[in-house]
């Protein structure tokens, strides 16, 4: 078992024939992803790679089930594209997008709550199930199938760790990126408690960073509800204040957003706090057999 | 981009907000059409200027030229005061607070106020929470009458019609520029009506491609003032859109993530070397933007090494390869470079380094031993 996605979900990919959609499309449906349908509009009646393409959503959910949507739709016609998605129930939405209007987001995070589709996102790598299903844009060479979860802030930092933990002979359950933006949706805490409720999932690697104040929160989170040991990274322990480090939440403003008070949280709260990848390899090392 | 009271009052008066009259003073001279008895601003983006002594009360030509003549120019809070906005006293009955924010732990827009404006919020929202009245917007549906009706009755206001008007404002203009915050406190309530005495404004970087023109003239108009000297990269790099934190060090570097980019820094700081900067290429970073990047960094002369932290997800490696290796057939000289490259067509990329005798690790923590090493011999 995997959270969120598994080998039987039905993916239609929006933005199939851009030059990341289909490239990423091609890699995923090789991992094994069972990618049923493509949407660009105007592209409708053709085909990349014996995909069907649609020009809309809800001429492909009229022709076949589809469980899941992963976007890779511009940012600038992005929160049209995951109403539309909304619009036709499908419960889960991946959007890769980077730097899509604060305001599009919240919209679309409404209507979200409103549908009852769960969004990934925006600006998230997505996630991979190693060996089962990769709806993201994961260098999937890098994971292998596993007892770890991993959910990272960052996409470039969990295909570190899960390239240092797929070295050492530690393989991952799931690998979630919940998005690097200031505002997204599924939220870490949600992740946290899938991964609690997931058998397969014996440790979970929580990869953060400075800024904000989500690691309090999932402190409180693994504190108050997690059995699961759970390992935690904070990148950016060496970032000077007030500078934007890459992510558009990555900002220290405040003693809140700092690495130290995120470390010093999570530490409270029980979590092993490992200062590097090889780190974190070492200390699931010594847990044993997983 | 944080707007300059100046600026977002002037957003706020073409919107029908009240503000107090002004004038902005940006040299000695321009003092001789000044209102007095004035209140003296000056215009830096930051907030505690009262207590900084940079706002201050003047009620005769000679103490406006004392006053001006010590802010403008001067350095306040780490900013250089360029300009200084001469505004009209307000006879103030209260003084309220009130803002529109993305609230970023709800996932929903906010109207927030409190009886008590004028003193730092955050430093209410910390020891007397209960003062701070929080109403949340669906989106979907836009500002209600009663969510209206129900911040006035708490802030105890009289006449509903115009709170009502600039409530709706602010929500318009919030909308309609892209704005993430738009804060005015105090809101002073006077014998005239409500007047916004300070405007604090956040745009939204993102959204910038709505309001181009709006955003480049603001950022034109904020850049004439800023007189701070920039270093060849800092410039370089705002020019290129790269994002680019200048540091202290010695070693330069590009990472093609954030996450990676800052556990790169970290470990660079525990191996006891020191970065030059921090420096991340976004996820849709191409050949141009690699080598672009490099320009950047090595217009740097306190580089002494480069380090090139990648691992590919968006970012192919046959590209950033690319990028690379055009960077150093266009450029005679430069600086050791030190790769480390894994990812999304890493073979390809690899294959293209190999072929200009430049070597890659895989592993990171190997990348930065030698890097630090390198910088040190050198």
């Amino acid at each position: 078992m995997a959270i969120l996605i598994d080998k039987n979900t039905r993916v239609l990919v929006q933005g199939i024939t851009g030059n990341v959609g289909s490239f990423q499309t091609r890699i995923m449906r090789d991992y094994g992803t069972n990618i049923v349908a493509g949407v660009t509009p105007g592209k409708g009646n053709t085909t990349v790679d014996s995909i069907p393409i649609y020009d809309f959503v809800e001429e492909a959910v009229g022709d076949r089930p589809v469980d899941a949507v992963i976007s890779f739709v511009p940012a600038r016609f992005a929160k049209d594209a995951a109403l539309e998605v909304c619009s036709y129930g499908i419960r889960f939405l991946v959007m890769t997008a980077e730097g899509i209007p604060e305001q599009d987001v919240l919209s679309v995070l409404r209507y979200a709550g409103i549908t009852g589709t769960t969004v990934l996102g925006p600006d998230t790598p997505g996630l991979i199930s190693p060996g089962k299903c990769k709806l993201g844009v994961h260098p999937h060479t890098l994971f292998s199938e596993g007892r770890v979860g991993i959910v990272s802030k960052s996409g470039s930092l969990s295909y570190e760790v899960g390239r240092v933990l797929t070295r050492k002979g530690i393989g991952q359950s799931t690998v979630v990126g919940i998005g690097g933006g200031p505002i997204w949706g599924l939220s870490q805490e949600t992740v946290l408690e899938m991964f609690e409720e997931d058998p397969e999932t014996r440790v979970v690697v929580l990869l953060g960073e400075v800024g904000g104040r989500l690691e309090h929160d999932a402190a409180d989170f693994i504190r108050r509800n997690m059995e699961t040991p759970v390992i935690a990274l904070i990148v950016g322990r060496t970032a000077p204040e007030g500078a934007r480090m890459g992510h558009a939440g990555a900002i220290i403003e405040g003693a809140e957003g700092t690495a130290g008070s995120k470390i010093e949280a999570l530490k409270e709260a029980g979590a092993m706090i490992a200062r590097s990848s090889l780190e974190i390899a070492e200390m699931i090392k010594e847990m044993g057999e997983l | 981009m944080r707007l300059l009271e100046f600026q977002a009052k002037r957003i706020f008066s073409k919107n029908g907000i009240a503000v107090p009259k002004s004038m902005l003073i940006t040299s000695p001279e321009d003092i001789q059409n000044i209102l007095l008895p004035s209140v003296l601003k000056a215009q830096i983006p930051v907030g505690g200027r009262g207590k900084a002594g940079a706002i201050r009360k003047v009620e005769t030509t000679s103490e406006a030229e004392s006053v001006v003549a010590e802010l403008l120019g001067s350095t306040v809070k780490g900013f250089p005061v360029q300009a200084l906005l001469a505004e009209e006293p307000v006879e103030v009955k209260r003084e309220l607070y009130l803002s529109y924010l993305a609230d970023k732990q709800a996932n929903r827009p906010l109207l927030m106020a409190s009886l008590s404006g004028g003193v730092d919020i955050e430093e209410v929202a910390k020891t007397s929470p209960q003062r701070i009245i929080k109403k949340y917007i669906d989106p979907l549906l836009g500002l209600k009458d009663y969510t209206v009706r129900s911040l006035a009755k708490a802030l105890e206001i009289d006449d509903f019609p115009s709170f009502n008007r600039l409530v709706g404002k602010i929500l318009t203009l919030s909308q309609g520029l892209d704005a993430t915050l738009v804060e005015i406190n105090p809101l002073a309530e006077t014998r005239e009506g409500l007047v916004a005495l300070d405007a604090k404004m956040l745009l939204d970087d993102q959204a910038s491609y709505r309001h181009n023109a709006f955003f480049g003239k603001m950022q034109l108009e904020q850049k004439k003032l800023d007189k701070r000297a920039k270093s060849r990269p800092v410039e370089m790099a705002e020019k290129r859109n790269i994002s680019y934190v200048p540091l202290e060090g010695d070693i330069g570097l590009i990472a093609d993530g954030a996450g990676t980019g800052m556990l790169t820094l970290d470990m660079i700081h525990d191996a006891g070397g020191r970065p030059a900067n921090f420096c991340e290429m976004g996820g849709m970073a191409n050949d141009e933007i690699m080598q672009r990047t490099m320009e950047v960094i090595l217009a740097d002369e306190r580089v002494k090494v480069l380090l090139i932290s990648l691992i590919g997800g968006l970012t192919r490696m046959d590209e950033m390869a690319k990028g690379i290796v055009r960077y150093l057939q266009t450029n005679e000289s430069y600086v050791p470079i030190v790769i480390r490259m894994c990812g999304t067509k890493s073979e390809v990329g690899l294959a293209m380094l190999k072929g200009v005798g430049l070597d890659a690790y895989e592993d990171l923590a190997a990348t930065v031993q030698t890097a630090v090493k390198k910088a040190k011999e050198l």
